[in-house]
């Protein structure tokens, strides 16, 4: 029914190019001179690490962010995005990986909120031909959307066809997928293959955003990697396989463990000889809950040393936070259990803390502080339950200030004094509260997530030491994060997560393809 | 307090004094615009509350369930549980001692076990709301505000009712015994031991958050759940156990009234205490021990307004609704001063 929205471009010109784009924030250079083009009717894949670059890329192409420095080509002819709705309305459409949805309207409703504005007279709702035209894309891709259910009831699947729908209008010549598949099950993901495939023969250019190595080879044509901000290595899926594609992703080079390594990394390896009990033992799994966005955890098995950092890799998203709670004490595993010293402990925060399990949680300001508290009181929480500390009911707080000014210098943490509230500190000062408390009594084992998330290379360089000495002084350190630099850096063993699943643990001399290939899902033997 | 600090706190007392004043000057404007003396209804005022002993002692008798439901609403608000139904915990307090009061308890026992079913009702009515919070997800602004209007009604067939005086007369109780009434203080003025009991929860109150395991809990609950259940705080039974004090507070309140100043249970009569508690506590910064002149503050203008308004024509004692409004605002004003400046303060780093 529809004609295919097709304004072909001659095959030299191509439908969008990105030239030389430089995006700074602040002294940090998040795109650096960064050449990217897509043709009409070719799937297009870009691929790289979390903080690669790609979202600030795809937000310059929607209009959501101006570059600081280089152009934007809309088939040959410049062209200046100030806003969301100039990439619209320049046939430029974005689907989310967080559904823009309102859960308590119906599916009509959410596609009357993007609807166009030239719909419709000023006073008119433009329902009808909103619906329509929606209407007619569905039908075309064989689509059977409920129009009047409430969009939050919904499958994420349909959601996500919804949202296909918003991005959709009449002339969309390109779509932008941010990672599609993140939320989707098994079954959903080849039913949006198919629909990103007929959106290209239709004409469109599709820029499909991934780091799931399989899902590129099988859609996209050619691929772009970026890594740190800059393209490493232009290809297509035929010219390359996963490891050469695994290679570019996460790269040769170390500069980041050149630049911190006071030390140079443990050739010593694992620390255990063969017959000790593990300090730390994992074995359990946790099942997807209904309605929350929560992982699956499947069989994650695995045994800890004192003495031992062993780190867990993997892309973000793929299970990091469910595991970190599951050995905090913060989540019930559906089945299985964290031993310490061969003992199970009961599932509550307190109980693992007072066994000597030191936390040093992924989200510092929300959970790792009270931010309007001062330096004493956060302190405070790792140990205002120890006899030394309390009479009573009563909180000894002169022993208590006394102990935060001795971590205070121990850690040094750059404030005022004891009495400073942690909401004055800078990020990097927080982060040491965080460690002081966490490591202030020598923890038999340490969980720690994304340590170094957010900091600068000094404070980076203060979380490695406190992460070495507190092993060498005997605990057993898990390192959840998602650079796996700082893994390579630290750690005695690594295994590498995704979707839930171990896919792999393997000593951190292991090869760079290697672990491309486990963080992509491409499962090694061993 | 080192050097730094006791700088610190001398520049905000006065930027507070600038906003105040500021506040003050608007005032005056106002009342200038009426055609009368700001100074005089200055004077007016301080006569009516301070004026002679009596005035004074009834300032204080107004303070005292000011005092106490300011408490209970700065303990919740710390907590980060927006508890605004002191209103009915006060009233089901004064409920409860009422009938402790006139029961055939033994003479010695009349009065505790007044305070205590007061304190205790109050608790039960908030730990309502703190139920529904924690079991149902109701938001405890929206349900502890509704069962204030449900404690009203429940006051109202109360009087009529079960707790209907033996005449059934009119709609009040039969007055309390001398053994269940609180002593009075001054002999010749209305203050009763009451106002001292106040007082010493105000102290207790805050050694409660500064000193105890407890008041620890509830503070870091306020400010940030999230790090307090990490830290293996039991976040839920600090929740229930906030609301819990703070009814107590409040229905002591209502106890309080009814065995020191009202002697009887009637309709009507709390003019809004546990409302403007939650003004009391506001101003006070949420800290036990400003609530004493805070409440002292608004006691003082209950007193005053109606003196205003019978000395200086053409004033009414709206006016002291007026400075109610000025006070607050010269502190939202302060508030959002300092704020602003330890977020530049943050952001040099």
């Amino acid at each position: 029914m529809h004609p295919t929205p097709s304004v072909q471009t001659p095959p030299s010109v191509p439908l969008l190019a990105a030239e030389q784009i430089v995006k700074r924030f602040g002294a940090f250079v998040a795109l650096d001179h960064v050449d990217f083009e897509i043709r009409s009717g070719e799937i297009h894949a870009l691929l790289g690490e979390n903080g690669a670059g790609k979202s600030t890329l795809m937000n310059i192409l929607s209009g959501l962010l101006r570059p600081t420095e280089g152009r934007i080509l809309l088939d040959g002819t410049a062209v200046r995005f100030s806003s969301p709705s100039d990439a619209e309305r320049a046939g430029i459409g974005m689907v989310h990986q967080h559904f823009l949805l309102v859960p308590t309207l119906t599916v009509r409703e959410n596609l009357l909120l993007s609807a166009e504005r030239s719909f419709g007279g000023p006073l008119s709702y433009p329902l009808q031909r909103t619906v329509e035209q929606a209407r007619a894309v569905a039908d075309r891709l064989g689509w059977n959307i409920p129009w009047d259910s409430l969009a939050g009831r919904l499958p994420v699947g349909t959601q996500q066809r919804i949202e296909i729908l918003k991005a959709l209008r009449g002339e969309t010549r390109l779509l932008i997928f941010d990672e599609p598949t993140a939320v989707l099950t098994p079954t959903e993901t080849p039913e949006l293959f198919d629909t990103i495939r007929r959106l290209a023969e239709e004409g469109r250019g599709i820029v499909f955003i991934s780091h799931k190595l399989n899902e590129v080879r099988d859609l996209a044509g050619r691929v772009t990697v970026l890594r740190r901000g800059k393209v490493v290595f232009r290809t297509t899926t035929d010219a390359t396989d996963a490891t050469g594609l695994a290679r570019a992703m996460v790269g040769e080079d170390s500069e980041a463990a050149l630049l911190l390594n006071a030390s140079p990394p443990d050739s010593s390896g694992r620390r255990t000889t063969t017959g000790e009990a593990p300090r730390l033992s994992v074995d359990l799994s946790l099942g997807p809950e209904l309605g929350q966005h929560r992982n699956r955890l499947t069989e994650i098995r695995f045994d800890v040393a004192a003495g031992e950092i062993f780190g867990i890799a993997g892309v973000d998203g793929n299970g990091q936070g469910e595991l970190a709670d599951c050995l905090s004490g913060l989540q019930r595993p559906d089945r299985g259990a964290v031993l310490l010293d061969g003992v199970s402990l009961p599932v509550a925060p307190a109980a693992f803390r007072r066994n000597g399990i030191a936390i040093i949680p992924a989200d510092r300001q929300r959970r790792g502080l009270a931010l309007p508290m001062s330096i004493t009181e956060n302190v405070a929480l790792g140990a205002y339950d120890k006899a030394e500390y309390r009479r009573g009911p009563i909180l000894l707080w002169p022993a208590l200030t006394r102990r935060a000014a001795g971590l205070i210098a121990r850690f040094d943490i750059r404030a005022s004094g004891p009495d400073a509230l942690t909401r004055s500190l800078s990020g990097g000062n927080q982060q040491k509260v965080v460690i002081a408390r966490a490591l202030a009594d020598t923890p038999r084992a340490v969980i720690a997530v994304n340590p170094t998330r957010g900091l600068d290379v000094g404070a980076i360089a203060f979380v490695y030491d406190a992460l070495r000495r507190a092993r060498d002084e005997g605990a057993a350190i898990v390192l959840i994060s998602t650079e796996l630099e700082e893994i390579l850096t630290l750690a005695d063993r690594v295994a590498v997560l995704y979707e839930g699943r171990i896919t792999g643990i393997v000593p951190p001399t292991t090869s760079r393809e290697t672990f491309g290939l486990l963080m992509g899902g491409q499962g090694v033997a061993g | 307090m080192n050097a730094r600090s006791a700088a610190e706190t001398l520049r905000s007392a006065g930027l507070l004094a600038v906003c105040l004043s500021g506040g003050l000057f608007a005032l005056a404007l106002v009342i200038l615009l009426v055609g009368a003396s700001p100074l005089s209804v200055a004077a007016a005022l301080w006569q009516g509350a301070f004026g002679s002993p009596y005035n004074a002692a009834d300032t204080l008798v107004q303070t005292v369930p000011l005092l106490l439901t300011g408490l209970a609403v700065a303990l919740s608000f710390r907590c980060q549980l927006f508890n605004i139904g002191a209103e009915g915990q006060l009233l089901v307090g004064a409920m409860a001692a009422t009938w402790a009061g006139t029961s055939p308890l033994p003479a010695p026992l009349l009065l505790p076990m007044a305070l205590l079913a007061g304190a205790g009702a109050g608790a039960l009515w908030s730990g309502i709301a703190g139920l529904l919070r924690l079991y149902r997800g109701v938001q405890e602004v929206l349900s502890s505000l509704l069962l204030n209007f449900v404690a009203i009604q429940m006051l109202a067939w109360m009087v009529r009712g079960p707790l209907q005086e033996a005449e059934k007369a009119f709609p009040q109780s039969d007055p309390l015994l001398i053994p269940a009434r609180l002593s009075l203080l001054i002999p010749g003025t209305r203050l009763h031991s009451g106002a001292v009991l106040a007082l010493l929860l105000a102290v207790v109150v805050w050694a409660y958050l500064r000193w105890t395991v407890g008041g620890f809990a509830l503070r870091v609950v306020g400010a940030g759940p999230a790090a307090a259940e990490a830290a293996g705080i039991p976040v839920r039974r600090t929740m229930i156990e906030t609301f819990l004090l703070s009814g107590a507070l409040s229905g002591l309140a209502g106890a309080i009234q009814v065995t020191g100043v009202l002697y009887r249970l009637s309709e009507g009569f709390s003019p809004g205490y546990g409302y403007t508690a939650i003004a009391v506590a506001l101003i006070a910064n949420l800290s036990p021990l400003s609530v004493i002149p805070s409440a002292l503050f608004f006691g003082a203008l209950t007193t005053g307004g109606p003196a205003v308004q019978q000395s200086i024509p053409g004033v009414s004692s709206v006016v002291v609704q007026v400075l109610q409004a000025v006070a607050l605002f010269s502190l939202l004003a302060y508030a959002r001063v300092r704020e602003r400046q330890s977020q530049t303060a943050g952001g040099v780093r």
